[in-house]
């Protein structure tokens, strides 16, 4: 409990919209460990994104936020915008999906990378450009030296992000939030941020939130894996058994959905019936009784708690019928 | 004859003041009635190009482009020509390929109209059928776009492509804006509509592992040109070509052993500078003498299968480069540092 680098527990968030306040994260608890890769997965819409934004504070305005998120003995949720200020691209940096908008277009890589290290760190211009020439090499940018004079569209797509991810580095930050660094990507160059990030942690004992909606990119590099649902942590525990065991009806199906690289040929993928509920229309009780093969009567109605199975593992589905007799 | 034809198509884009980009230089692929071919590719390696310019949105500078047995020419002042509204395309994004402000039925049945498909009483019925086919309630004919999620949209997107009863469709990344559920769905939407509808589809996608489930023949291309052809599960067993191989190890796989993927040394090269030789050989561990100075012809190997690669002879044995190349390759994503180790 004490090793954990952050422990979020009751987040839950609510966004305004044209029909009032509506609850997208409801009640999520877990925490990161010192050196984890913490994954956290989900379809478009299940709050993966609105739950670590909650925590940086860079929800929109009239967002409601409540729950704990404790980071080195700091509740994010309840510091102020000065004190969030310090804590954004020092202690946690981010990395966003896209880094064709993430950076800026007309600015020089230089800037980009020495803009924080000069206001957080207060190096003067030399330091900032030794340090950002240092950065460049860490990710691998090949001529740190010239990279640093270019502008973002004189790079490939993954040269980008990886210069985006010397930036969320610059300050030699505590914790990374990645929030699909590698959907953008082709699978080659995806394979390369990959390794970077895991380098990077084994290296200097980063701890990563990796979001992904990717359970292969998950498999790859999470050491530990959250699966939401609508607002809600449906199953979370170690990766390897996550993945090789899944517990809960919507982690199996979203792995049924995979095409396998080895599966037999000519066999239709097992696709998820229905569509993910928006979060304005959420169904009650268990979330996505209506979408479940295995769902009962009480499903419609209570709402599961995320509860201890085993094997540091956690479930929210009462029913559990995957569970394997030991 | 194939149902669609594309023989060595070249597609030059030229910029002011600057080199040309020969974005497709020298392609050939064939797309048979009821067969779903899988293009495949990094981002830049020209696979779009291609698709457009195998429906004739994209003018060639060189080959030709054959459907139904007569030439594709590209889409000019003029109407398109009638016989090639059979030739119908999707493309990626769902959100911006269908108007917002029109009915989705009303979409569908346009097709119906100009081509004089079905007179104006029947159309309702055919539009509810379509929608039918396609996985979506007959009665959304009557909604707009903006009701339905990326997956149904692109449903919509397909049954309108359908409306003018096609027998080939090209799609451009049809899956690749979807969710993973959504995306398992249309796939298999996509096969079961080459099967029942003897449709043949042309598929371009940067995801193998979608095209592993849905193709039958894949051709993977790589800086302008078509490096191999294979029957999907022979591709996938045996790739020939280095490029076919790496690829496909850097697929990650959702099987929870913490296998990190295999990343390709290098980027794709400028390719308004494309290297000589092969283009593929400074990413090459295999590459040798030869690779630097000639280029390779996509030459038909057994069965089928067809390569471009100079470690592999007409008529020759079906040799996967494979294995003992991991050893070579280094555990690490180094950009750069090893592309130069001629």
């Amino acid at each position: 409990m004490s090793s954990a680098l952050l422990s979020v527990e009751g987040l839950q968030v609510r966004l305004p919209t044209t029909a009032g306040l509506v609850t997208v994260v409801d009640g999520v608890d877990f925490e990161v460990e010192r050196g984890q890769v913490f994954g956290l997965a989900g379809e478009s819409g299940s709050g993966k994104t609105i739950s670590v934004l909650a925590l940086l504070g860079l929800l929109p305005d009239g967002a409601q936020v409540e729950g704990t998120a404790m980071f080195e003995g700091k509740d994010l949720l309840r510091l102020g915008r000065r004190s969030l200020l310090d804590i954004r691209g020092r202690e946690i940096g981010m990395v966003f999906q896209d880094p064709q908008t993430s950076l800026h277009p007309m600015m020089t890589i230089e800037r980009q990378l020495t803009e924080h290290v000069r206001y957080h760190l207060g190096l003067n211009h030399a330091q900032a450009r030794a340090r950002a020439m240092e950065l460049l090499a860490e990710v691998r940018i090949p001529d740190p030296a010239g990279a640093l004079g270019a502008y973002p569209h004189q790079f490939s797509g993954g040269m980008r992000q990886r210069i985006a991810i010397a930036i969320a580095l610059a300050c030699r930050p505590r914790l990374l939030i990645a929030d699909e660094p590698t959907t953008a990507l082709d699978v080659t160059v995806q394979a390369g941020i990959l390794r970077l990030l895991d380098g990077l942690r084994r290296q200097s004992g980063l701890s990563v939130i990796m979001i992904t909606h990717d359970l292969g990119v998950m498999s790859s590099i999470a050491d530990w894996l959250t699966v939401m649902y609508a607002g809600r942590v449906v199953e979370s525990g170690p990766t390897p058994e996550v993945l090789s065991r899944p517990r809960h009806p919507y982690t199996a199906a979203l792995l049924a959905a995979l095409p396998h690289p080895e599966a037999v040929e000519d066999t239709p993928l097992i696709s998820i019936s229905g569509t993910p509920p928006s979060p304005q229309a959420r169904p009650g009780g268990c979330a996505f009784h209506p979408r479940c093969a295995y769902a009962v009567d009480a499903c419609k109605t209570d709402v599961p708690d995320l509860l201890e199975v085993g094997d540091r593992r956690r479930l929210a589905c009462p029913v559990d019928p995957l569970m394997v007799p030991a | 004859m194939s149902l669609l034809e594309l023989r060595d198509v070249e597609v030059e884009y030229r910029r002011a003041g600057r080199t040309p980009v020969r974005a497709v230089a020298g392609a050939s692929l064939t797309v048979d009635a009821g067969q779903v071919v899988g293009l495949v590719g990094e981002t830049g390696c020209g696979k779009s190009t291609l698709a457009r310019a195998a429906v004739g949105l994209q003018a060639t500078t060189a080959g030709s482009v054959w459907f139904e047995g007569r030439p594709v020419h590209a889409l000019g002042r003029r109407a398109r020509s009638r016989t090639d509204s059979r030739l119908q395309m999707v493309f990626q994004n769902p959100f911006s390929s269908l108007n917002p402000r029109r009915r989705v039925g009303d979409q569908i049945a346009d097709a119906m109209d100009i081509l004089g498909l079905a007179p104006a009483r029947e159309r309702r019925g055919r539009v509810a059928d379509l929608l039918e086919k396609v996985g979506l309630p007959r009665s959304a004919a009557q909604r707009f776009p903006h009701q339905y999620s990326g997956g149904q949209r692109q449903r919509i997107a397909i049954a309108r492509a359908l409306a003018a009863e096609p027998s080939v469709i090209v799609l451009d990344e049809p899956l690749s804006s979807l969710d993973a559920s959504a995306q398992a769905q249309v796939a298999n939407l996509l096969k079961r509509l080459a099967r029942e509808l003897r449709v043949g589809l042309l598929l371009i996608s940067h995801d193998l592992a979608i095209v592993r489930h849905i193709a039958d023949v894949v051709a993977v291309m790589y800086l302008g040109l078509v490096v191999e052809t294979a029957p999907t599960r022979r591709l996938w067993t045996a790739p020939l070509h280095p490029y076919t191989e790496a690829l496909i190890e850097a697929i990650p796989r959702a099987d929870g052993s913490g296998w990190l993927p295999e990343a390709l040394p290098g980027e794709v090269p400028d390719p308004a500078r494309p290297p000589a030789g092969c283009r593929f050989h400074p990413r090459c561990p295999y590459a040798f003498d030869r690779c630097y100075s000639e280029s390779p012809p996509l030459a038909d190997i057994v069965d089928g299968r067809s390569v471009a690669c100079w470690l592999h002879e007409r008529g020759g044995a079906e040799r996967p480069p494979s294995r003992f190349a991991r050893l070579t390759r280094t555990r690490d994503s180094g950009v750069g540092d090893q592309v130069h180790r001629v």
